[in-house]
């Protein structure tokens, strides 16, 4: 009994922390969400599910959602099948394999201000590194406005986001790929496996594990991106970056409409849970055991 | 295990009752935090605002108001203009921080306002100091609850040398503004070098819209559902942009463009004409000595119509906190960056204009402004839209018709949107 309690104590600092930054907010949260609170003001009303029906009728809101499923996708394909194929080539005993580990992990210690920041400035239509490499090798036809043009500048922003992660789910791929028995690939290709096939045999469904983990990260990490966004475009040009959350940060602190921004977050909250508990149940179906 | 799981939950909930009792406790926010104030008898008090680049400055001033005041001790406190958007509010709101702070006009002005986060100044013998006119913003419901300090002219800056080079001079009609953009690109210069991505829409639809509204509180009558953003003002003022940037008269993939890299095709003289405000001559100069800038408005329309030569903001309003728990002391140090001297050499330091009185300005970008005084000027008109979703709504049907929306349906969208935000 004593130990138990003892057991108990040790939870309390981690305890107090969760229910200190993250459930004592999101109730508060939810509490303003029915008030017309300013986010100023001593005083506010009641005003039901008014800001719920608001949120969900408003033509930006709507907007930014669509952009936050578009760059979802975009990043979650692209990251998973990057991170995969950087993976198998870096899995392999090369004497290089160290310092090109290293490398692409490198972006994703980097704070993502600064990656917006320095980013944004290469993607300068007029002064930006990018168009101008390509200018000069000859591509002038692939030069864009990368993000000052409304129907690329979500891709652009993806791209930068896969950069600046895909290196770390590369780690959670090598992890996953070194825990493969070695016995299984020699008895695939005794048994006349070519490549591919034992790729798609072998490799593959025992990654399933990793591919799970990658997947169901990006998709969270994605969907509730707010920092790279933020500094690169700020929802711009003419909403054409704007997703959820920089739709929330704009309603709370541009219009002062805290009540409308909270009701924008138990929105995003339930649809963060929802595509997460859907991932992890048709993820599952596809593990294997050895 | 279980039975942890079965401690764990009347802990859990005692911990979840006790949070939500203490914060309903809470209430108004009641003032809780120390005044400052050290067994010697002096008070402490903190002045907070967005401007770090000018803390250099301030440290000057408040170590002068120190030495007149040996009894008040200031505590600078300085964030970043974003985060002080989203936090200012909650630092601020019990008192124990920010006894002088800084506000921006529009939005934030009138939500703290609204809030009684602003102590009345009406009657202040220091409001005398300053241009009765320029103070303006700083008021609401007839009482003056903050003093903006600085004074900038939205107007976009023109490089002298290069006007002179071709024969150019500021023109008094649309007609005229056009045939000087033509020779300047004709010349090879592009003559308007324009932040599209970020502050290009914000400062440019000023002065743009400025002739073409019908009255001085149009925008103010669009919130409040009397006019339209489909009204002819609006949409001749989008035609108006999408003409200049459909004859090349902006740089090349303008909407891309931020406001570093529009600057520096100014600074290099490949642009003639900035797209910005007098707050960023004396940055120009610093970065390009040879430039030699002025201020200029397009007047989009006939010389006779012309009601405004251009666009003036006063901005950084100083306030005393009404929670502040030392109010003279806030008041007399408000009081002390108000005399002409306190404003000038924190003008003359930081290269931005002040709407004191009598202030000696020492370098050309400033006089440059001060040539502005007497001509006839309207408040940013932006600034008069004051909800942020409006204001933003705004600037981005410009980036909608520089993307190739037609400024009908740029205006019909902006306005679907402000018309969801009056419908509440």
């Amino acid at each position: 009994m004593k130990n138990r309690l003892q057991l108990s104590l040790f939870l309390l600092p981690g305890l107090l922390l969760y229910v200190g930054l993250f459930v004592f907010p999101t109730l508060t949260g939810l509490f303003y969400s029915f008030t017309d609170w300013d986010g100023v003001s001593p005083s506010y009303a009641f005003v039901g599910l008014d800001n719920y029906k608001d949120s969900l009728s408003s033509i930006v809101f709507r907007k930014a959602f669509g952009n936050n499923v578009e760059f979802m996708l975009t990043v979650v394909i692209a990251q998973t099948f990057i991170s995969l194929v950087l993976a198998l080539l870096l899995v392999r005993n090369t004497k290089t394999k160290v310092v090109l580990r290293a490398l692409y992990f490198l972006p994703a210690i980097l704070s993502s201000v600064s990656v917006g920041l320095i980013w944004a400035f290469m993607y300068d239509p007029s002064i930006g590194l990018i168009n101008y490499g390509l200018n000069e090798a000859g591509m002038s036809s692939m030069a864009r406005n990368w993000i000052g043009d409304p129907k690329i500048a979500i891709f652009s922003i993806a791209a930068v986001q896969v950069w600046a992660h895909a290196g770390q789910m590369m780690i959670v791929f090598i992890a996953g790929l070194q825990g493969i028995p070695a016995e299984l690939y020699e008895a695939a290709r005794m048994d006349g496996g070519g490549k591919w096939q034992v790729f798609r045999t072998v490799t593959w469904p025992l990654l399933a594990p990793s591919a799970t983990i990658v997947v169901a990260y990006t998709t969270i990490q994605s969907f509730k991106a707010f920092d790279l966004i933020f500094t690169m475009t700020d929802g711009g040009p003419n909403y054409a970056t704007e997703i959820l959350t920089t739709y929330i940060y704009h309603t709370a602190f541009g219009s002062y409409s805290f009540g409308l921004a909270s009701a924008g977050s138990m929105i995003f909250l339930v649809l963060l849970a929802l595509l997460t508990l859907l991932q992890f149940k048709a993820l599952r179906a596809d593990r294997v055991s050895y | 295990m279980k039975k942890t799981k079965k401690m764990l939950l009347p802990l859990v909930s005692m911990l979840l009752m006790s949070i939500l009792l203490s914060a309903c406790g809470g209430g108004n926010n009641a003032a809780s935090g120390e005044g400052g104030s050290s067994g010697s008898g002096k008070v402490t008090i903190s002045f907070m605002h967005w401007r770090g680049e000018d803390s250099e400055a301030f440290n000057k001033t408040i170590d002068a108001f120190e030495k007149e005041n040996p009894n008040i001790h200031v505590e600078m406190q300085t964030l970043p203009s974003d985060q002080y958007q989203s936090t200012v509010q909650s630092k601020i709101s019990d008192g124990s921080t920010g006894d002088v702070f800084a506000s921006f006009p529009g939005a934030q002005f009138q939500a703290f306002s609204k809030a009684g986060l602003f102590t009345d100044l009406t009657g202040s013998s220091f409001l005398s100091n300053y241009n009765p006119k320029l103070i303006e913003a700083g008021q609401h419901d007839g009482k003056q609850y903050a003093v903006p300090y600085q004074l900038v002219y939205n107007d976009p800056i023109y490089n002298v040398k290069l006007f002179e080079k071709y024969g150019l001079t500021p023109p008094k009609d649309w007609e005229g503004f056009l045939a000087l953009c033509q020779k300047l690109k004709d010349n090879g210069i592009i003559p308007i070098a324009f932040a599209g991505a970020d502050i290009g829409p914000g400062q440019f639809m000023n002065t743009m819209v400025m002739n073409n509204a019908p009255s001085d509180d149009i925008f103010t009558k669009v919130e409040a559902g009397e006019a339209k953003l489909t009204d002819e003002f609006w949409v001749k003022t989008l035609t108006q942009i999408k003409e200049l940037n459909d004859k090349g008269y902006f740089q090349q993939d303008a909407l891309g463009t931020k406001d570093p890299a529009a600057g520096a095709l100014f600074i290099q003289e490949k642009a003639a004409m900035l797209a910005s405000g007098s707050y960023q001559l004396a940055q120009n100069k610093q970065q390009n000595p040879n430039l030699e800038q002025k201020l200029l408005a397009p007047i989009t329309v006939s010389a006779d119509q012309a009601k405004y030569e251009g666009v003036h903001t006063t901005t950084f309003m100083l306030a005393v906190n009404s929670k502040s728990k030392h109010p003279e002391e806030a008041k007399k140090f408000l009081e002390f960056l108000s005399k002409p001297d306190a404003a000038g050499a924190y003008a003359n330091q930081t290269g931005q204009n002040v709407t004191v009185n009598d202030v000696k300005y020492d370098t050309p970008e400033l006089q440059v402004a001060g040539e502005w005084a007497n001509k006839k000027t309207v408040f940013q008109p932006r600034f008069t839209i004051l909800n942020g979703d409006n204001q933003k709504a705004v600037t981005n049907s410009i980036q909608a018709v520089l993307s190739g929306t037609s400024p009908e349906e740029a205006a019909q969208q902006a306005q679907a949107i402000i018309d969801q935000h009056i419908g509440k």
